[in-house]
């Protein structure tokens, strides 16, 4: 930023922008950050771009006697710098994670730290200028930035989840700040994900996921499906994700990436079946890490001298002692985004449902500015 | 009426809150628990009874 371009800028009370950021701050209705001050016309232009009721509940926590409804979800996607046009995507946003459960059911409250994920299909990701290519987990975008921000200011404002209360994460992860990516699907070989799941390429649809941890993939070093895919399941089926019996993940593979399985024949189901198979730990890798039993009561893996200790029943992955940490395939899903630059991909560990179809839930028509 | 470990007060009170009961009175026992033996735990158990039949109105 030079001074010609500082000089450029609107011309408005600084001091008095300050003292909105202040006020907002002071009242804990931000993440740290600031946020931008909000007026009753101003929101009026966010739910302006939909039909649907202000009053009308998104998501509710019952436990907490709290709900989210269009209206505070306005507010929170206004504070957090959205546009007016991206709130359909928002909205899409919060019928996708009261679709997928865990939320309402307090996850996000969890000493575990996950954040939700929002994976964006359709022409919408052009329209409001949403990122699918080069640093697409990282900062640089505004549709992006703000729509994942726009859940977590909904979560601390409309739920009250603000940490060292109601949000005892132990060390959460940086995606609680935002994280929102487009899938790549004009870099992709495969059909994207919410055509996977029935809807059509011309619609948007925004899928919610609960995450802890983003783990990235090198293998810049092969054009083999399999290595490929041996080196994703080594991640996929490391010990320290393993809380319970079984995980789920999303991998987000990189062009390069998705064009290595394709050029090799391979499908997203093919790559889904050979994780099922090849995500695996032997019973002595486990029990190096306390891990090779389950509880009977919480069903969390712990040692088996744990009185409370139970075996788990994960499928035997072909020979003794080798245990799956998947119980099938479809708790794999499969999307492509990011640059088509290096064969570096992401494991992104899920929380939630382990088979099924996603939450995949499509954007509404709207004044998308 | 609820045990929790002392790393859970804050987060409890404001459960409390959230609920209605501002002043709701936990007995707590130290953190952690969950990577404690079955001995550990019987001793942590022993030393909040009193707590307990206190907050229950249990002790006279």
């Amino acid at each position: 930023m030079d001074a010609s371009v500082t000089a450029a800028a609107p011309v408005t009370d600084p001091a008095g922008i300050r003292r909105a950021m202040d006020y907002y701050a002071e009242r804990g209705w931000t993440d740290g950050l600031p946020v931008v001050p909000v007026t009753e016309s101003y929101l009026a232009e966010f739910l302006a771009t939909t039909d649907r009721d202000p009053g009308s509940v998104l998501l509710a926590m019952p436990h907490l006697n709290r709900q989210c409804t269009v209206r505070l979800a306005a507010i929170n996607a206004a504070l957090a710098g959205c546009r007016p046009g991206y709130f359909p995507v928002v909205l899409a946003a919060w019928d996708s994670l009261a679709a997928e459960g865990y939320p309402g059911r307090g996850i996000w409250q969890s000493t575990t730290g996950t954040a939700p994920l929002l994976i964006v299909n359709g022409p919408v990701r052009a329209a409001i200028g949403l990122n699918s290519r080069g640093n697409v987990f990282g900062s640089g975008f505004r549709a992006n930035a703000t729509i994942g921000r726009a859940i977590r200011l909904g979560a601390i404002n409309a739920f009250g989840l603000r940490p060292h209360e109601l949000d005892q994460a132990t060390q959460g992860t940086p995606a609680k700040y935002t994280c929102c990516i487009a899938e790549n699907e004009e870099e992709s070989p495969w059909p994207p994900l919410h055509a996977d799941f029935g809807l059509g390429r011309a619609e948007s649809a925004v899928t919610a996921m609960v995450i802890r941890s983003c783990v990235h993939i090198e293998a810049r070093h092969t054009t083999a499906a399999e290595q490929l895919a041996a080196d994703i399941a080594g991640t996929v089926a490391r010990t320290g994700a393993l809380i319970h019996q079984t995980i789920s993940a999303c991998i987000v593979l990189s062009p390069e990436h998705a064009r290595v399985l394709d050029r090799a024949g391979w499908g997203k189901p093919d790559l889904q079946r050979y994780l099922y198979d090849h995500a695996t730990a032997t019973r002595d890798e486990l029990a190096a890490a306390g891990k090779e039993a389950i509880s009977r009561h919480t069903r969390w893996r712990l040692p088996s001298d744990h009185p409370d200790a139970i075996p788990d029943d994960c499928a035997d992955a072909g020979s003794p002692g080798l245990i799956r940490v998947l119980n099938s395939p479809d708790a794999i899903l499969v999307v492509v985004a990011g640059a088509s630059n290096a064969g570096v991909s992401a494991v992104v560990e899920t929380f939630g449902p382990r088979g099924g179809p996603p939450p995949v839930t499509r954007v509404a028509a709207g004044n998308q500015r | 009426m609820s045990i929790c470990t002392d790393a859970f007060v804050v987060p409890a009170q404001a459960m409390a809150r959230v609920h209605g009961f501002p002043g709701y009175e936990f007995a707590t026992v130290p953190h952690p628990i969950a990577s404690l033996d079955p001995d550990q735990i019987r001793g942590l158990a022993t030393g909040v009874v009193p707590d307990v039949l206190r907050i229950l109105g249990a002790e006279s």
